[in-house]
């Protein structure tokens, strides 16, 4: 009798031993939830990364799924994505949406500083970590918020920085003293002024005597243009979306007026949008950031830049509607982050996820450079060199990164 | 003197003034007047956006919110006539006002005499309509995507055109010319036509017109084709004017247009001039003494005309044409 019993405890323990050390069941499918703008003001950058991530999706469940640690095992992606429209008010139900009704394992923001800035405090309010993939509003990062993380930008307030040093440095020594600043009014392009207007006056070599916010809705330039003319600047910073950067370059050309430097965001970083509106005799000599897209990282993970072209332009020839740019290297670097995430998480809970993504800064490199994380989720690795488009044939403009000196491929050329 | 340092002042207390403390009388003088000549010829571009959802109001007391959306589909046919024959603008400017003629009078009779049989009229006009915006929104994102298009610069002349010392693009121009031109035809057609004298009575009063044995839907018939061909011109000029075209203006198009032709007086078409002038300037002097709020415009100026003046500027006098 004393042995049975013996032997049934013996069970009892192995038993619960073993369901103790069982891992969780493995769900059928990894649930992404993301939002898209297939029309407004964002469709512009939004569609591009939404194309690009679902192609790293297609790509990876052809592959068999994502291997995700805390299971051991490759599992599908269920990808759940909605149309916000360019609405915020719309992307805040939708945020909201996909966390408590779909219950999505991951959730990956739209694109752009205006489309996440709702999603940022729904998120923190539910504890579900965002990947936030180009909000870079500097506002959206702070210590109290562990969940976020910016995956493809650095945060506002640091982009910029190389315009104020190569002006401060070599425009100065080129004799530009005077520069105007025309933003648009958003989270983007709005931290970006501020940020600039700080570094010149604290270097105090380039005098700023225009800074002037307008609607990001903006569609003529030629007043505005005519104003900052009247002020005779050396530099011109026009930092607005890509339907602004498009009108201020047409209405710049139209307009007959030259200014010895003359910065544009998306000239460089939606190269390709830009030139089928604005052409290239608008462009020439016009300087912007220059993005992954058209500098070549050497990546760890992923495809390099020349084969994500290659599979973009497949997928998606050109022509079919949207172009390959930057905010396609975002969308599918988005998709890089995801699978390392989710091939180094101990289990789907939210903070662990975090801990995973934050275990990424600086040792992960892809074609969008080195993925490098602040404490509190703002990228600070993804560097954006100056850049001037400069001609390459008769007609063809190429992308030169112009500085720091480390990563310039090419020198600039300031207007007399 | 005071007033401009006024407006300075309090630009720079929002940190986003003019930071330059040296310019002078002579340089305000100069901002300001090249403001106002640039929002008249402006302003005449937004006539034109206007003049038909004028007429349509002023015919058939319904309001077209699709037809910024018709304005969007001008400039498409523009860029495809373009970028697939080689089409000249200006021609296709042409070829524009034929076929949306040609397109309104069945899309007339389809929807507008059913619309005119119900008890009101106005407001459901607003809802179809809106309805149709989305429809034509969707089917032209689904069908050429989402992004900006846009015609080459040089097809209406790179370079400034200088009038009175401001520096004016070519495209303003023309599309100014091409405004002034769509108003004098209204005018010959409202008040030197028979077709127009018949449009007129229709104004005046839809009723007693049918009862004195008017083809009440024929005359509207036609006015509707000329609202759309005056919206599809307008698109044609708008890749040059707005930078580029996407199939979701149309709404912001729209509300511009709705203040432009309140403002102007309602349902008199010749009063959307006065209109798009007073928008024009209004948005230029915004833009360089208050630009971060220069998109409350359309709507400060429609508050404004309802609470000081609701019937519009030229009030019930010429309201009826």
């Amino acid at each position: 009798m004393k042995s049975k019993a013996l032997a049934l405890g013996l069970l009892c323990a192995v038993a619960a031993a073993g369901s103790a050390n069982a891992q969780p069941a493995a769900p059928a499918a990894i649930t992404i939830g993301t939002l898209y703008a297939s029309s407004g003001p964002y469709a512009s950058i939004s569609m591009p990364v939404f194309d690009a991530f679902k192609l790293w999706v297609d790509q990876t469940n052809a592959a068999g799924g994502v291997e995700v640690k805390a299971f051991g095992k490759k599992i599908p992606i269920k990808l759940v994505a909605y149309d916000d429209q360019s609405s915020t008010a719309t992307a805040a139900t939708l945020y909201n949406q996909l966390i408590t009704q779909d219950h999505v394992d991951l959730l990956v923001a739209d694109s752009g500083s205006v489309l996440t800035s709702v999603g940022v405090p729904i998120a923190k309010e539910h504890k579900q970590f965002l990947f936030d993939v180009s909000g870079t509003g500097a506002a959206f990062f702070t210590k109290d918020n562990p969940y976020i993380a910016l995956m493809s930008d650095p945060v506002s307030t640091i982009w910029p920085h190389y315009i104020s040093d190569f002006l401060a440095d070599q425009g100065v020594k080129e004799g530009v003293k005077t520069v105007a600043i025309l933003y648009s009014t958003n989270d983007f392009t709005g931290t970006q002024a501020a940020a600039l207007k700080g570094f010149f006056e604290r270097d105090g070599k380039v005098k700023i005597v225009y800074y002037q916010g307008v609607p990001t809705t903006t569609s003529n330039y030629t007043v505005l243009i005519n104003n900052i003319a009247a002020l005779n600047p050396d530099a011109v910073l026009e930092l607005g979306y890509v339907g602004n950067d498009i009108a201020f370059l047409r209405n710049l050309q139209d307009s007959g007026e030259k200014f010895r430097f003359v910065f544009s965001i998306y000239a460089g970083t939606e190269k390709e949008e830009i030139e089928k509106n604005v052409g290239i005799s608008a462009m020439n000599g016009i300087y912007s950031y220059v993005p992954a897209s058209d500098y070549e990282y050497k990546p760890d993970v992923g495809m390099d830049q020349k084969a994500f072209h290659a599979a973009w332009d497949k997928k998606y020839p050109p022509g079919s509607g949207v172009a390959f740019g930057a905010n396609a290297i975002y969308g599918y670097m988005t998709g890089l982050v995801v699978q390392q995430t989710l091939a180094t998480t101990k289990s789907l809970d939210q903070m662990a996820i975090h801990d995973a993504v934050f275990g990424l800064s600086g040792k992960l490199k892809t074609l969008d450079g080195t993925f490098e994380l602040r404490d509190d989720g703002a990228q600070i690795g993804e560097v954006t060199p100056l850049g001037q488009l400069q001609p390459e044939g008769k007609d063809k403009l190429k992308l030169v990164a112009v500085y720091p000196p480390d990563l310039a491929n090419g020198k600039a050329i300031i207007g007399k | 003197m005071w007033r401009r340092r006024g407006w300075r002042a309090f630009a720079r207390h929002d940190d986003e003034g003019i930071l330059d403390d040296q310019g002078t009388l002579h340089d305000d003088t100069n901002m300001l007047t090249g403001a106002i000549i640039a929002g008249v010829v402006f302003g005449l571009y937004y006539t034109l956006v206007g003049l038909g959802l004028n007429l349509v109001f002023g015919v058939m007391r319904i309001v077209n919110l699709a037809h910024g959306d018709f304005l969007m589909l001008g400039g498409i046919a523009a860029w495809f006539l373009f970028t697939s024959l080689g089409l000249h603008p200006l021609v296709s400017a042409g070829l524009v006002v034929v076929v949306f003629v040609l397109i309104g009078l069945p899309i007339y009779y389809l929807v507008v005499p059913r619309l005119l049989r119900s008890r009101d009229s106005e407001m459901l006009s607003l809802i179809l309509f809106f309805g149709v915006s989305q429809m034509i929104e969707a089917v032209t994102t689904i069908g050429l995507g989402s992004t900006e298009r846009s015609l080459p610069p040089r097809l209406l002349g790179v370079g400034p055109v200088i009038l009175f010392g401001t520096r004016l693009p070519k495209a303003w121009i023309f599309s100014a010319i091409a405004s002034a031109v769509a108003v004098l035809l209204v005018y010959l057609y409202l008040y030197r036509t028979r077709l127009g004298t018949l449009t007129r009575a229709v104004m005046v009063s839809r009723d007693e017109a049918l009862a004195t044995g008017i083809d009440v839907n024929f005359v509207s018939a036609v006015a509707f084709g000329i609202s759309l061909a005056l919206a599809g011109v307008a698109g044609v000029f708008a890749p040059f004017i707005l930078g580029s075209i996407t199939p979701n203006m149309g709404v912001a198009i729209n509300i511009t247009a709705f203040a432009v032709i309140v403002v102007g007086t309602l349902g008199n078409p010749l009063g959307t001039l006065l209109g798009g002038i007073i928008y024009g300037v209004s948005l230029m002097l915004m833009q360089t003494y208050l630009s971060s709020w220069a998109n409350l415009l359309p709507n400060l100026l429609l508050i404004a005309v309802l609470l000081v003046r609701p019937e519009g500027i030229f009030g019930r006098k010429v309201r009826r044409a």
